[in-house]
């Protein structure tokens, strides 16, 4: 009988510790917490790479340039592409979109869409040529050309041996005139890593 | 009254000529390259293709060597082997630092169990055939040429 029960409670002692050991855990962290894992581009270097980016173009003297040479209006810009020819996979839009959301914030610098989602938008408009009433319908021709374009790349070197190894990623952006090919801001933020197994 | 047709067609093609000249001139900027057209007609064809691409990241990447790394994809491989051979009936027990490179061939009779073990020991001592019918059966005998 006493056997029985000491058996009993080990069973569950030990199903418990299994259950225990085997459970996934998910806990919601901040996302302005930097964790590391795997020693790869992750969350922290994109958010570090567009604080200082926007930080950088933001207070950059190319807008009171451009505002002194067209009579105060807004630089208008459109995003381009972003060259990723790092080794590893990083997607640029996670820090794009954050300097892009601190142009409209800051008013400081009007933005136009670009790419598929202009694409979307002229067959938006299009499709309102024929469908919608004539007082709604927007035109075609009236859209607001960009004076400026952002384009990026990302690059890396990796130095490795045996356990040890460093990562330096480094993101460039620059802002060139559209109509005149002159750059007119470059940006860069630089991150080294230091990855031990 | 024809030497009249010809000076009226004469002047009408003179007023015609310096009208398109004139409209060339006009359609032209201060410092603007009057062959800007020919560029605008090459640019023209991929502009689209090239436009679509606003926005997103071109992914151009190349493969670092790490050496940690590639320890690793190397024990991965090694199992994944393993695991074909194993599948396809026939595993070989010789270490890889044999003598004279693993390559002594020998003839001998073995015999197999049908587990795991006793299919290894069937490829190893018995040969090849051995090992793999004994792999495949429960029990199984086998004569082989093994090296």
């Amino acid at each position: 009988m006493k056997f029985n029960k000491i058996l009993t409670v080990a069973a569950i002692a030990v199903s418990g510790m299994l259950i225990a050991s085997c459970s996934r855990q998910v806990t919601r962290v901040s996302t302005d917490q930097t964790i590391d894992v795997s020693g790869s581009w992750n969350n922290s270097d994109s958010r570090m790479a567009a604080d200082e980016l926007t930080g950088k173009i933001l207070g950059a003297n190319w807008i009171s340039t451009h505002q002194e040479e067209h009579q105060g209006k807004k630089p208008v810009v459109i995003v381009g592409f972003v060259q990723n020819k790092s080794h590893e996979h990083i997607d640029a839009e996670t820090f794009i979109k954050d300097i892009e959301s601190s142009f409209i914030q800051t008013q400081k610098v009007r933005l136009v869409q670009g790419g598929k989602k202009r694409d979307e938008l002229r067959a938006e408009k299009e499709d309102q040529q024929t469908n919608a009433t004539v007082s709604s319908m927007k035109k075609f021709g009236l859209e607001n050309g960009a004076d400026y374009i952002l384009q990026g790349s990302i690059n890396s070197i990796v130095d490795a041996h045996k356990r040890q190894k460093v990562v330096y990623y480094q993101v460039n952006l620059e802002l060139t005139n559209i109509q005149t090919n002159e750059v007119v801001w470059i940006g860069e933020k630089k991150i080294a890593k230091y990855v031990k197994n | 009254m024809q030497r009249k047709l010809i000076i009226i067609a004469g002047l009408l093609f003179g007023s015609f000529y310096s009208g398109i000249v004139n409209a060339q001139q006009t359609a032209l900027l201060p410092d603007q390259n009057p062959r800007y057209m020919e560029s605008q007609r090459k640019y023209a064809m991929g502009a689209d293709s090239l436009n679509s691409l606003h926005g997103t990241t071109i992914q151009n990447t190349y493969k670092a060597y790490d050496w940690y790394e590639a320890k690793l994809e190397r024990r991965r491989q090694n199992r994944e082997w393993r695991h074909q051979e194993r599948m396809n009936g026939y595993y070989d027990y010789t270490p890889s630092w044999g003598l004279y490179g693993n390559y002594y061939p020998s003839v001998s009779l073995g015999y197999s169990w049908g587990n795991r073990w006793g299919g290894g020991y069937g490829n190893r001592w018995g040969g090849g055939y051995g090992g793999r019918w004994g792999g495949r059966s429960n029990i199984g005998i086998g004569v082989g040429f093994g090296w």
